[in-house]
């Protein structure tokens, strides 16, 4: 028989109010994946849960398996995203890795890779090394690393039908780069830069985003492939912490 | 098992409360059938009174029973002190206190994107209105402290510090008869960030 507690290192992807005082939490873990779980009593204000249960949390929990839903028993933080709750402007870009991972990883899938690539991100994130194209970097680099890392890995090396070393489109729906003579449907144009960038941010560690620096049109176009190819491949709507991203951090003319 | 009709109706109707399961509604609904039919027939009109006679005040957003609020239309109250809260029912619990003695606003909600709650669906542009046209001294932002009413809190921060209106944030800390032992690292640090000379 399954013992009824178990304990794991989690990330908190989303935290909230439940009933009287509780909140719902979405953990994810390297073992299990995504988990929802009760932290009974967690809004109260001597609650021992309160502090480890907030979002942007990383921590070591025990749980007890429920009927419907597991339940907290106990925690311990390991890390503290703090950045997040004292700068407005950076709060949706930890949102977005949080929401983008909780959408893509499934329950009961071990996810190891997820789980490193969204405590570097927030690690980078909290850093004082990003500015604002810093940290879009990051986020489109999170996006293409964790659509590779879910099977649907961008072709960016060259056209994915004839294999030609020159491309000058994407398509969204093929999922890769096309050069002229292959181009069709829905593939749009992508400057060779903005292919060599995503290149880059696929390959390359998450922390080398801070090295590198974009034209502003060229984030464009990155943003806009990255999202008309997640809008294909996966069934998971708009993100609305995009919405808050481009609402506190407008482009500066 | 089924119950007669009124009673499933009675329960059902008990079971859409936050935090009532069916269990509870059950029992709820047989108090009530066991008590005289005046304190049913006062429960139905308490709620019904509550529900026509309530709305939001135009001004700061909280609960009340005229427009502008016995707090908004109160001149003892300070003018240019305002306290910011994420909920009416925040209003009601800093006024059990006793302590403060200014002007609120109500946000209705806290920056949660995931939830559908962005700047747009707070109460931002009639709070920069309020503190404009009082001239207001301090905001004090009393927003959970959780990261989406830290969130707000900084945010608010960023649109009210340009005014030149002092903005201050409510203060962390050990709760009163709590153990030190017990406390967590975020509560303690910020505990000592805003110690104070004795």
């Amino acid at each position: 028989m399954a013992e009824r507690s178990y304990k794991t290192d989690a990330l908190v992807l989303s935290s909230r109010p439940l009933g009287e005082a509780d909140r719902l939490i979405e953990l994810l873990t390297w073992e299990r994946g995504k988990l929802s779980a009760v932290a009974r009593g967690a809004r109260k204000t001597k609650s021992r849960l309160a502090a480890g249960v907030d979002l942007f949390t990383y921590g070591h929990y025990q749980l007890h398996r429920g009927r419907s839903l597991d339940l907290i028993t106990g925690q311990e933080v390991k890390e503290h995203f703090t950045a997040f709750r004292e700068d407005a402007s950076l709060y949706p870009f930890g949102l977005f890795l949080a929401e983008l991972a909780g959408r893509l990883v499934r329950s009961e899938e071990p996810a190891p890779e997820t789980c490193r690539l969204l405590l570097e991100g927030w690690r980078l994130l909290c850093g004082k090394d990003l500015d604002l194209t810093g940290r879009m970097l990051l986020c489109r680099a999170f996006e293409l690393k964790m659509m590779s890392s879910t099977g649907f890995r961008p072709h960016l090396e060259n056209c994915l039908l004839c294999h030609a070393p020159e491309t000058l489109y994407f398509s969204p729906s093929q999922g890769g780069l096309l050069c002229r003579r292959c181009a069709g449907g829905d593939a749009v144009r992508l400057s060779a830069g903005t292919a060599a960038l995503a290149r880059r941010l696929l390959q390359a560690p998450l922390e080398q985003v801070k090295m590198l620096r974009p034209l502003a049109q060229q984030l464009r176009e990155l943003a806009a492939i990255a999202a008309a190819f997640r809008r294909y491949h996966f069934d998971i709507g708009e993100l609305r912490s995009l919405q808050l991203i481009k609402l506190l951090n407008p482009p500066s003319r | 098992m089924s119950f007669p009709e009124p009673l499933q109706k009675l329960i059902d109707e008990f079971s859409r409360f936050p935090g009532i399961g069916p269990k509870t509604a059950q029992r709820l609904s047989f108090f009530l059938l066991s008590r005289p039919r005046e304190e049913a027939a006062a429960l139905a009109r308490a709620i019904l009174e509550a529900k026509d006679k309530l709305f939001f005040c135009s001004l700061c957003g909280c609960l009340t029973e005229k427009d502008p609020c016995r707090y908004c239309s109160d001149p003892r109250r300070d003018q240019k002190l305002f306290c910011v809260v994420q909920e009416p029912r925040d209003v009601l619990r800093l006024e059990q206190t006793g302590h403060y003695h200014g002007l609120y606003h109500v946000l209705h909600g806290a920056l949660s994107p995931l939830d559908g709650l962005g700047p747009e669906e707070l109460r931002l542009p009639q709070l920069l209105q309020r503190l404009v046209e009082k001239e207001a001294e301090e905001l004090i932002v009393a927003t959970n402290p959780n990261v989406e009413g830290d969130a707000t809190a900084a945010y608010i921060a960023s649109l009210v510090k340009p005014l030149n209106i002092k903005v201050t944030r409510i203060a962390f800390g050990l709760p009163v008869g709590g153990d030190l032992e017990y406390a967590d690292d975020l509560t303690l640090s910020r505990a000592l960030e805003g110690r104070r000379e004795m």
